[in-house]
């Protein structure tokens, strides 16, 4: 061999460069040692001139026939024990192999009825007539644990073992299943899925706020295949409430607040005023700037460029309100889509940005794009009643979170009905089946197909011009997927058509705003019907908030 | 018949009754007692053990209790008491769940009172449903092609009908709790287009029928979304209180509300009936309802039943796709004998099956067997609005949607295939048939249940 190598080596070198000549060779050693080797023979095709064995059942299921007469170990092999026997010190001899002593040997089955009984069908080595004789006529002692599947041969048990498993369905309850139907039925109800994706929640919260870019990245309009579900789907609690449209100016989000109420009471619609007040908190919160994803470049003013011809129709409504209702919009476009306790919210930004659509929200985008672009999408009609199904998946913590901030805010600004507001406002969103018992699940993967639909803009295509003069409000309703808010909203900005529930027509209609589009709001007649909500609304609208007023938020230890 | 009318002679007590088998004689005509193949020469046992025989002892119970003949009425219940060991073999089992339906019924007229008490001594066997959580109940629907039948062909044909359509609108009517569902969103979470936002409107039955589930439809929807979700597809879980008492008058209405303001344009609309449908009035019953408790408002006809106006006014939604999956059997004569027997020669298949997938003394067993029990109470011992188990045979279910301007739709090769190999995962004895346009589940060559697709005609 090492003879071999040299040539070999040589031979390399004299070919190829003599740097190379250590791996070649090293790699042109083997074919020779291969071929070499013995052919093993097929099965029951002996050479006929070989040496027929036939063993008993007994002599071939011996596992360890070579007896140590020291300790009593026993080995297969004969050659096994005269190695063991040199660590008693006992004479050992070890067979030379010599070419004489080649006669070949072939194995019998020794149970009479099997063909490889006959010595023309032997079988050509001793392990394979062993495992013939304990897979055909032995006892399947081996069974798998998983599958009860049993085996009279350790090592088919263990090869088994190896896949066992891999063909079929393990749920992470540890529950197998060998049908992929019985599978899925059961992952889906199995509690492993939800704690799964309550990790991966936390997961993608810290992701999230550690990395902005990359969320930024899969908000762009027309995303690649859809990534991991766990950083897709899962969204933070935070995003709504970091208010990423935030510039660094110091805004005075009490005197916003405080001076839209009092627009709003000089509307007499003090009782509609509560929610409205929920998207400056959110969109105007000064938040920890470091968290912001996105810095919008002034939306203040480019913001008031894109709106200020649809803000005229409520000459109270402060503009600066809009700007900070518009400020959280565009960041909610610069976001990924999520699938928030604000899904309903961010996904109508998220949403907006189809994939059609050039000027999507991306954040460096002028504000006025962004705008326009929400307005656009007010046209889908596909994802009307979205609004409808209500709040989405994870509403406690995002309840909790903006419960508090809502809390510190109406501490500050001292008012008492705003915190209220809030509060409606949260329960809206947090208690399905107070409303409309829809949940809403938003689309967590951001495919064109649903990009549309995710909308969750309650506004009917026929009314489109008007929706389109009411950009801010329609903003701002998008901003808040839960309807009461939303009518709300729309009441306030005063005018503005497509109404999407009986509810709110009613109240345009006492608002007595007077536009045509109140006709066309009524036409809808308790439309928001989807749930049980459509009845309901369709009472005055003061008796509705009323009872809403009363209806604790589903969080109120925090208040 | 030939059973009906010529007892065997071994037993006087069988002589002694065949005067009085006569007068529901006629009344039965109609109704033809299925062969057992391979069922009646295994399982016989003796004269009495017969389930021919049981079927008549029960029978002549039936009209003993009806005729107001206690004493009769309680030879014969002593009798198959002996002959029906609640613990014996599948026809005992059988027998003893409606011997126990039949002492609740005469419990219930109170024309013995040692059979009243017999009863509250009985009730326990039917009373004790369990309540399920969603894992056991998945278990248990995976058990057997009973429902898995239904769920394969009907979430085939669903793929096939949404294909290309962004948003879907399932209306899921299913006595199984959503057990459908996950495999229709993974296997729509697939399709080749991506998939489609999925807006799930379930029914909040506020009647208990099981099997019944230990868990709210709001915490249901939670899973099911979270589901949706892991799956990369969007959900939206809708809960409508709706009851079948009233044909889903509320249901209905709902989403009529929703189409009259959405349009519904660009939205699969799939409606999917699943063993659901029977619980709705029909004509038997329908005459309760008149017209001006009817809330189909829009049609004042008597003669109409809760059934035919809540198929029509789904006609009138003008679904995407309509899937029918209903059990087999005819549960609505008003006539109790004639009940007893069709619930009787149908009855039997979910007795004889749970051999062969549930051991015997299993507590899922008892489970399973306590919803049994609980259907054959429902069937022979309530009257009226009680009696909610209102099985149709496919024939006129057909006819049903014929009517209401439905046109039935073939089922692919797909869903052919699926629901084979499906069966192939089961006992031998389940089989698939295909009769038209419909697949029909078969146990040992009798028809157990069926699966039709329909669109608007």
């Amino acid at each position: 061999m090492p003879g071999d190598l040299e040539n070999s080596s040589a031979m390399t070198v004299s070919t190829a460069s003599g740097e190379a000549s250590v791996s070649s060779s090293g790699n042109q050693t083997v074919p020779p040692t291969t071929t070499t080797k013995k052919k093993r023979n097929r099965p029951g095709m002996p050479d006929p001139d070989a040496e027929v064995i036939a063993l008993s059942p007994k002599t071939l299921m011996a596992t360890n026939r070579f007896v140590c007469e020291i300790c009593n170990k026993g080995f297969q092999r004969d050659q096994n024990l005269q190695l063991h026997r040199r660590g008693h010190n006992l004479p050992w001899k070890l067979r030379q192999r010599s070419s004489k002593e080649v006669r070949k040997r072939v194995y019998v089955c020794p149970e009479s009825s099997c063909v490889h009984h006959d010595p023309s069908r032997a079988l050509g080595d001793l392990t394979g007539i062993k495992k013939h004789f304990c897979r055909k006529h032995g006892e399947k002692n081996w069974k798998c644990d998983k599958c009860s599947k049993k085996y009279a041969v350790q090592s088919d048990w263990k090869a088994h073992l190896k896949t066992c498993g891999t063909k079929e369905y393990k749920c992470d309850c540890g529950t197998l299943f060998s049908r992929r139907d019985s599978f899925i039925t059961h992952r889906a109800f199995c509690d492993a899925l939800a704690e799964e994706s309550a990790r991966a929640q936390t997961v993608a919260n810290t992701s999230s706020e550690e990395d902005p870019k990359l969320q930024i990245v899969h908000s762009s309009p027309p995303p690649p295949p859809p990534p991991p579900p766990s950083t897709t789907t899962v969204t933070s609690v935070v995003l709504p409430i970091q208010n990423p449209g935030y510039t660094g100016k110091e805004w005075n989000f009490k005197k916003i607040s405080v001076g839209f109420l009092s627009a709003l009471v000089s509307n007499s619609l003090s009782y509609l005023s509560f929610p409205f007040l929920f998207p400056v908190l959110v969109g105007g919160l000064p938040e920890n700037p470091t968290e912001i994803l996105q810095p919008t470049p002034t939306p203040a003013e480019t913001g008031f460029n894109g709106i200020s011809s649809s803000s005229s129709s409520n000459g109270s409504t402060s503009s600066r309100v809009f700007a900070s209702l518009f400020a959280s919009s565009t960041a909610a476009g610069s976001l990924q889509p999520p699938t928030s306790a604000f899904s309903d919210l961010i996904c109508a930004m998220a949403r907006s940005e189809r994939p059609g659509n050039l000027e999507s929200a991306s954040a460096t985008e002028p504000t006025s794009l962004c705008l326009s672009n929400n307005c656009l999408s007010l046209f889908e009609t596909v994802g009307q009643d979205r609004r409808q199904y209500a709040p989405p998946q994870q509403p406690a913590m995002a309840a909790t979170a903006i419960l508090q901030k809502a809390a510190q805010i109406g501490s500050k600004a001292t008012n008492a009905s705003l915190l209220r507001g809030l509060g409606l406002a949260m329960s809206s969103s947090s208690s399905p089946q107070e409303s409309l018992q829809w949940n809403c699940q938003i689309d967590p993967e951001p495919a064109p197909v649903g990009a549309g639909l995710g909308l969750a803009l309650p506004y009917d295509g026929g009314a489109g011009l008007t929706e389109l003069m009411m950009g801010p409000s329609s903003l701002s309703l998008s901003l808040f997927g839960p309807k009461p808010t939303t009518l709300d909203f729309l009441g306030l900005g005063m005018a503005v058509g497509g109404a999407p529930t009986g509810g709110l027509s009613a109240l345009i209609t006492s608002i007595g705003s007077g536009l045509d589009v109140a006709a066309a709001a009524a036409s809808f007649g308790g439309g928001g019907g989807g749930g049980g909500g459509g009845n309901s609304n369709s009472n005055s609208p003061g008796n509705k908030w009323e009872e809403a007023l009363d209806r604790k938020p589903s969080t109120p230890s925090l208040l | 018949m030939m059973q009906f009318t010529e007892p065997p002679p071994s037993h006087p007590l069988l002589h002694q009754m065949s005067p009085c088998s006569n007068l529901p004689m006629s009344k039965n005509q109609f109704h033809r007692t299925r062969p057992w193949p391979g069922f009646s020469s295994s399982k016989a046992v003796g004269s009495f053990g017969d389930a021919n025989c049981m079927e008549q002892l029960l029978v002549h119970c039936a009209n003993a209790i009806d005729s107001n003949d206690a004493t009769l009425a309680q030879q014969i219940l002593w009798v198959l008491n002996n002959i029906a060991p609640p613990d014996g073999d599948s026809n005992q089992r059988l027998t003893c769940g409606f011997l126990r339906a039949l002492i609740a019924r005469a419990a219930k007229t109170g024309s013995c009172k040692m059979l009243t008490a017999m009863a509250s001594a009985n009730t326990n066997l039917a009373r004790n449903t369990h309540k399920f959580s969603l894992i056991e109940l998945a278990n248990f629907i995976d058990l057997t092609p009973w429902h898995r039948f239904g769920f394969t062909a009907a979430n085939a044909a669903i793929l096939e009908a949404v294909e290309g359509f962004s948003v879907v609108h399932i209306i899921d009517l299913s006595s199984t709790h959503c057990m459908q569902i996950p495999t229709l969103i993974d296997s729509i979470a697939n399709r080749p287009d991506g998939p489609p936002l999925i807006k799930l409107t379930v029914v909040g039955a506020t009647e208990d029928v099981p099997p019944m589930l230990d868990l709210s439809y709001e915490e249901l929807g939670t899973k099911l979304m979270n589901f949706a979700r892991s799956r990369n597809v969007g959900m939206e879980f809708r809960v409508i209180p709706s009851s079948s008492s009233d044909g889903f008058a509320s249901l209905i209405e709902q989403l009529r509300v929703q189409q009259i303001v959405f349009g519904g344009e660009g939205e699969a609309l799939v409606i999917n009936c699943h063993m659901m449908l029977h619980y709705i009035p029909e004509e038997t019953l329908g005459v309760i309802q008149e017209t001006n408790s009817n809330p189909y408002f829009f049609d004042s006809s008597p003669t109409l039943s809760l059934r035919t106006m809540f198929l029509k006014s789904l006609r009138s939604l003008d679904p995407t796709i309509v899937i029918l999956v209903d059990e087999d059997a005819d549960f609505t004569s008003i006539n109790l004998v004639c009940r007893l027997r069709s619930a009787f020669n149908y009855l039997w298949i979910p007795y004889d099956t749970v051999d062969t997938f549930l051991p015997r003394g299993s507590k899922h067993r008892q489970w399973y067997e306590a919803d049994m029990c609980w259907k054959i109470e429902n069937v022979i011992a309530n009257e009226g609005v009680q009696r909610v188990e209102r099985l149709e045979p496919k024939s006129r279910w057909v006819q049903r949607m014929r009517n209401a301007n439905f046109r039935g739709i073939s089922f692919g090769e797909d869903a052919v295939s699926e629901v084979k190999s499906m069966l192939d995962e089961h006992a031998a004895g389940w089989g698939l048939k295909k009769e038209e346009d419909d697949l029909v589940l078969t146990w040992k060559g009798h028809n157990v249940g069926f699966a039709t697709a329909w669109v608007p005609a």
